[in-house]
Parts: C-alpha cells; structure tokens; sequence
C-alpha cells in the first residue's frame, strides 16, 4: 500500500525509523487507505445500480424529464401532457410557498411566543407555556393529520353551506377563498417591491431626521401611507379590477383560494416550527446578561424600549445561528405534506415514478433540489449572522 | 518534500481505487456469466446486456431461486377489499392474493408457500425492480410505459377492469356531464388520475380538479367530509369500496359506463423470460381449468372418470400413455395443484369477486364472450 511512497523515503539519512514505523507515513496511509475504502464502496454501489438498470432496462439518464407528466396537479394550470420538467417545477413552487411564507410567520408567533414565555403577566407567561410545551412534545405528523382531517374537512362547513361573510369571502372545507385583484400578479409584485422601497428609504430619512434635529422620528407614521399609496397606485395601474368569489352549487369560481392541503401543512409546520422557535428566543433572552435589562431600567427605558433597544438586539445575536437550524428544518419538513395530498416537490416526484419515471434519477435530483434549498437557506442566515455579528465589534 | 509525499499518497490512492473498480468489475462479470448459465432461454434477447450481479429477480435463474427458497415472495396491497385484505385471523385474502396462491401451487406444488409482501402504490415497481419479490400481482394496470421504463414484464391479465366513477346518492349528480370542472378525489401515483382528465378533455367538458391520496382510507374520510364530489377509480375497486362503505351501499351510487381500458396483469422483472412463461402459464391454468370445467372439488373425480385426453395431459396424468412435458421449467402436473388446491377462475373470481356485486362482463370465458382465452396446452 505504502510502495509508491517509498523512493520519495529512501534519499534521506538512515537513522530514520523505517517505513512501518514512520509515523508520518503511517499518518499518510491510514488516510489513503480510508479514502480507498471509501471509493470502494461508493463505486460498488454506483456499479451495482448501472448494472442493474441496464439488465432490466431502465434509463439511467434525466432523459425522462422531457416525457409527458400523465398526472394533473390539483391548484395550477399544470396539463398532464406537459413534460415531467414542469411538474418538477410546480412542486418546487408550492414547496417555496410553504417554506418561505412559513418562515416569516413562524418567526413572528415564535418571537412573539418566546418573549411571552418571560412575560411578567400570569396568564401571557402560562398561555405561552401551555403552547410550547403542547407543540414541542407531540410529533408532527400527527399534527398534519390532525390540522387535515380535524381542522381542515371537519371543522370547516361543507361547501354546500359554506360561511360567507359579507359575502366577500367563502370559507369551507374546500378550501378558503377570498377576493383578489383582476389581472396578472406582475403589477402587483412590482408595486410591492416599490412599496417596501418607499418605505424603508422614508424610515431612513426620518432616522436622519430625528439625529439632526432631536425631534421625533414617527417612522411608521410616514412610512405606512406610503406604502398603501404606492400599492393603491399599483392597482390604479393594472385596471382597478377585482375578483370576488362566487358560489354555483359546489363550485367555486373568482378569488384566490387556499386549498385545505395548503392550509393543513402550512398550520401544522408553523405551529410546531413555532414552539421551537419560542424555546430559543427565551433561552437567547435568558443568556443576555442580566444587568443589561436593569441597566436600562436605570436609564428610564420603558418595558417594550427595554426590549426593543437593549435586551433583543443581544439575544438574536445568540438565536440566529439555532433559529437558521429551525428554517432547515422547516424547509425539510414540508415533503410531509405529502400524506395530505399537497403537491410539493417529494409528492411530485413520487407520483411521476409512479407514473413511468425511473426512480433512481428521479430521487437523486429531489436530492440534489433539496440540497441547493438547504444551502441557500443557511447561507441567507450566515449572511444576517455576519451582520449581526459585526454590531458586536 | 512533504508536499511532494502528500502528492505521491494521493496517487497512490487513486491507483489503488481505480484498480479496486475495475478488478471488481471483472469479478461481477466472471460471476454473472456462471449464473446465467443455467437457464436454456435468459431473457438476454430482451435487454441487450448481460451484465449486472446482486440479487435482483431478473438475473434469469428465478424460478430456481424460488424453487431453493421454498417460498414465493408476492407483491400484493392489503388494503383492496376483494382483491387482498387481511382479514381477523391474518390471513391475506382475496382475488389477486389467489393468484399469488395459484402460482406458488404450480411452482411450489404448495398453494401456502407465499409470503405476501404489501406495497404502496408507489413502491410497487421499485420493489420488483429491486428484487424484494418474485412476481407482482397487485392490481396493476398494463400500461407501454410500465412494460418499457419501469423494468416490468406484464403477463396475462387476470382481470379485464375499466375506470368508472362514484359520487353519494343524494349529491344530484345523474352522469359524467354532470362533474364537469368538479372536484374528483383517487388514489395517487396510479393511472387513474390521468384518465379523468383525458375522459373529460376527450368529452369537451371542463376538466374537473383531480386530488390524488396515497391511501384508500384516507380518501374515504376526505370524500366523507365532503371534500370531493366525484371518487374514480376502477370499478372492482369502487364496487368493493363501495361495499365497504361506512353509510352503507346505497349511500353511493357508481355510473355503469367505463371509461379507460384496464387490463390488471401481474408483473415480473424483466430479464427472465423463463419465469415470465411461468408465471403466465399458472395464471392461464385457471381459464384452462374453467374451459374444461374443472374444480377444487370435482377435480379427482373428473381425473378418475375422463376420456378427454386434452384433461388427462392438462392435469399432467397420462394413465399408460406418455406424459406431456412442455418443457417450461414446471411440474407435469402444476395444473392440477393449481386446480386442486387452489381453484378454476371461476371458482376464484366467484368466491371474491361475484360478493361484491360484480358481474363477469369481459372476464368471461371467450365461449361465453368474454375476454379469457388460453393457449391450448400441448
């Protein structure tokens, strides 16, 4: 094993150790011999896997990504004679739709949650806690199934007797509908970004503002209208129309609707995303040293300045790196809304092999999708990590 | 120096891996070579290559390697009232569980010697490819793409189905036409969620939403809870759900028209054609007997009392005469063990099928216009 190496050895002074004893060497082999194992195995499988796809003529290439998906996807323009690539892609999208909008509101309840767990207020503190300790502790399986067939189809009317408020809206167990705006969603978007924009340049100027002259800042004051102006502007803009949901017997029609399959995951994994969430920011809470807090309280700060200036800047400084560990959690947890029947990208992937694509591609690209999520994912929370941790000096 | 040693320790590994890959390559190959060997006819022909190793069904030795096992490892679902449930005392009963039974009777000579190996829909293929079981027979559709992309051979339907669709008696809906652009749940990863769309679309009508589940019992609860307005699935199934339903039967109604051909067939690897021929002759066995009006209960009787030479070769009980061996890897007298132990067709389909209300249609007999015709055995 160590023979190659041996010439590179001979050349220096005799009174070395020889080879077998040469811990340098030894350090060199033992490695060489563990990659060597490793490639060993990892060529085996491969080989094992080629092998047996040629033998029984199974394709082994990503051709089958151009062949016709045959399976609808419920909740999208999706035909099933369109290719498998595009069935990919719509259950990439609706996993981002739970994943994304996941968590940002799971951050909110579980901020939200984890400060009420230190709240000086009784029933605040045991609320809090009676939540956690409920969603930390029972599997979240179960919770999809409970929020699907407990929540979902039981708790909501059928649509025959649906709940129409104002009858703006339509809630049944078919999903809940509300009005949305006529047109495409690009205005939409773009007066949303140009919304954000406003927004965040006005509470600058107005930060500049208050250092300069001592006044007040009211960034919300400014910002919020500005924000709703540009957005009405928006509509104005894409035609003022708007969609309001209408019944006719079973059918739906107009709206935006959220399926019942959205809604069950969704809930389940922000709630139980949530708790998790709650624990380390309580915990993040804890670990700022104490005379901080009293220092502030020193300083004439208020209950909610005393958090907002003081407390939470130090303690987030702890809870990212564990709260981004929550998102990679939460972004791999959603292939469980599967057993509910929401199309994410592992319930796509699974029912097009069942529908002719070879299965082993199939599951390496979920992988590999999978994977460039998660690192995008960490690599998002690094870069806020970073920032944060620059404030500290 | 000490760079220069780690580079010389990296070539080093790599000539050790590489020489690692291709002597184990030579071993599969050296290996292989002598295992499909025994069989006269491989399924070489169907695949083009030869290579492969492990322990995969399809290696073309199959039939010995269930023969050495003792056992047949059937892919079935316990889930599909009349084709294979568990009942109370564990026993997997049911049509396709039959037919498991039939072909380890005929390659066995012991109907019991099956374990029953329960898949999901969408494990079903992986599982035959893999080599976990020796033949499928799990209600599945024979479909180009299944026989050419997912390694299957499909063999001799044992059931001609067609896809039909049930909504709850008091829902209005009289046909088809009426669940235009409605909600129709079925059962994930199957042919049947294409078929709605394509039925519809061939109609001219809006295509209704289509929500697949990946267990029967959950659609049940969904369609319960009035999640959806249509259920699709092929019609034994309806009819055996149906059956089962909690509200009782007349709470649902099924449309009589099919719409989709569906030619349920068991399935083997594909790769070994000696095993497929088997499989496919214990399957045709049932039809044969039936033909020739044959039973559990009066098979000894009718062997004990027949002229008809066709019956005496069939059963593999040829008195003084020579007796007739096909040369297809199986006992001379498979047929009679499938008949004795287990049954004819009609024996079968009439003990699971008839129950749930079913009539016979297409799975009929051809004398009697049906679709079940057998090669004549000789």
């Amino acid at each position: 094993m160590t023979e190659p190496t041996a010439p590179a050895d001979a050349a220096p002074s005799a009174s070395r150790p020889p080879l077998w004893r040469d811990v340098r060497i030894l350090r060199v082999a033992f490695q060489v011999a563990v990659v060597a194992v490793i490639a060993l195995v990892l060529g085996t499988l491969v080989g094992n896997v080629r092998a047996n796809s040629e033998r029984l003529g199974i394709p082994t290439g990503f051709e089958y990504l151009d062949n016709p998906a045959q399976f609808p996807i419920p909740d999208s323009d999706f035909r099933q004679a369109q290719p498998v690539r595009d069935a990919i892609g719509e259950g990439l999208g609706n996993t981002l739709r739970v994943v994304l909008l996941g968590i940002v509101v799971s951050t909110v309840l579980g901020v939200l949650v984890g400060i009420g767990r230190l709240s000086g207020n009784w029933l605040v503190r045991t609320a809090a806690r009676i939540y956690v300790e409920i969603l930390r502790n029972v599997p979240l399986l179960l919770l999809i199934y409970f929020s699907y067939f407990a929540l979902a189809l039981t708790t909501f009317p059928r649509v025959a007797d649906a709940w129409e408020p104002l009858g703006l809206a339509l809630f049944s167990n078919r999903g809940v509908v509300v009005p949305w705006v006529d047109g495409g969603i690009a205005p939409l978007v773009i007066g949303g970004v140009v919304a954000i924009g406003a927004a965040v340049g006005i509470s600058r100027w107005r930060t500049a503002v208050a250092d300069r002259t001592g006044a007040p800042a009211h960034t919300a004051r400014y910002a919020l209208p500005a924000m709703v102006l540009v957005l009405s502007v928006a509509w104005l803009v894409s035609g003022l129309g708007a969609s309001i949901p209408e019944r006719d017997g079973n059918r739906v029609t107009g709206g935006i609707r959220m399926s019942p399959e959205y809604f069950a995951i969704f809930f389940a994994l922000v709630i139980y995303t949530a708790s998790h969430i709650a624990e380390i920011v309580r915990g993040s809470i804890q670990a700022v040293d104490r005379g901080q807090g009293e220092a502030a309280s020193a300083l004439a700060l208020s209950g909610s300045q005393r958090l907002r200036y003081v407390v939470l800047p130090q303690a987030f400084r702890i809870a990212v790196p564990p709260i981004g560990n929550q998102y990679l959690n939460l972004s791999k947890n959603s292939t469980l809304g599967a057993v509910v029947g929401y199309f994410e990208l592992a319930r796509v992937t699974a029912i097009s092999v069942g529908n002719g694509a070879p299965a082993v591609p199939s599951y390496l690209l979920l992988l590999a999708i999978f994977l460039v999520l998660s690192l995008v994912l960490s690599f998002g929370v690094n870069v806020v990590n970073r920032r944060l941790a620059l404030v500290e000096r | 120096m000490r760079r220069l040693r780690g580079a010389a320790a990296i070539l080093a590994a790599g000539v050790l891996v590489l020489g690692a890959c291709t002597g184990d390559d030579d071993d599969d190959d050296a290996g292989d070579t002598t295992t499909t060997e025994a069989p006269a006819d491989d399924g070489g022909g169907d695949t083009g290559t030869d290579t492969g190793g492990g322990t995969g069904g399809g290696d073309g030795d199959t039939l010995a390697a269930v023969q050495d096992a003792g056992v047949l490892r059937c892919g079935t679902r316990d889930e599909l009232p009349g084709f294979a449930v568990l009942d109370s005392a564990g026993e997997h009963v049911g049509f396709d569980a039959d037919f498991c039974r039939v072909i380890a009777a005929a390659v066995l000579g012991d109907a019991e010697a099956v374990e029953f190996v329960d898949l999901e829909t969408a494990d079903r293929f992986t599982a035959l490819q893999a080599g976990d079981i020796d033949v499928l027979v799990r209600n599945t559709t024979w479909t180009a793409t299944r026989d050419g992309a997912e390694g299957a051979t499909f063999l001799q339907p044992n059931f001609y189905d067609g896809q039909g669709m049930m909504v709850a008696a008091d829902a209005g809906f009289g046909s088809l036409e009426d669940l235009a652009g409605q909600v129709v749940c079925v059962a994930g990863g199957t042919t049947t969620e294409g078929n709605v769309a394509t039925e519809f679309s061939r109609r001219g009508l809006e295509i209704p939403e289509v929500l697949p589940f990946d267990s029967p019992d959950l659609l049940q609860v969904a369609f319960q809870e009035g999640r959806c307005d249509g259920w699709s699935s092929d019609l034994s199934q309806l009819t055996g759900l149906r059956s089962a339903y909690p509200d009782g039967p007349d709470s649902l109604v099924i449309f009589p028209d099919a719409f989709s051909k569906e030619p349920l067939a068991p399935a083997v690897a594909d790769g070994d054609s000696q095993w497929a021929q088997v499989v496919n002759w214990a399957v045709l066995a049932t039809i044969q007997a039936e033909e020739f009006g044959l039973t559990s209960e009066n098979v000894d009787q009718v062997l004990a009392e027949t002229t008809d030479p066709n019956i005496r070769q069939f059963l593999g009980e040829a008195g003084e005469d020579a007796v007739l061996d096909p040369g297809l890897g199986l006992p001379t007298d498979f047929a009679y063990q499938v008949v004795s132990q287990v049954g004819s067709y009609a024996e079968i389909y009439d003990e699971h099928i008839t129950p749930l209300g079913l009539e016979r249609g297409l799975n009929s007999l051809w004398t009697d216009g049906g679709m079940l015709y057998a090669p004549p055995y000789r």
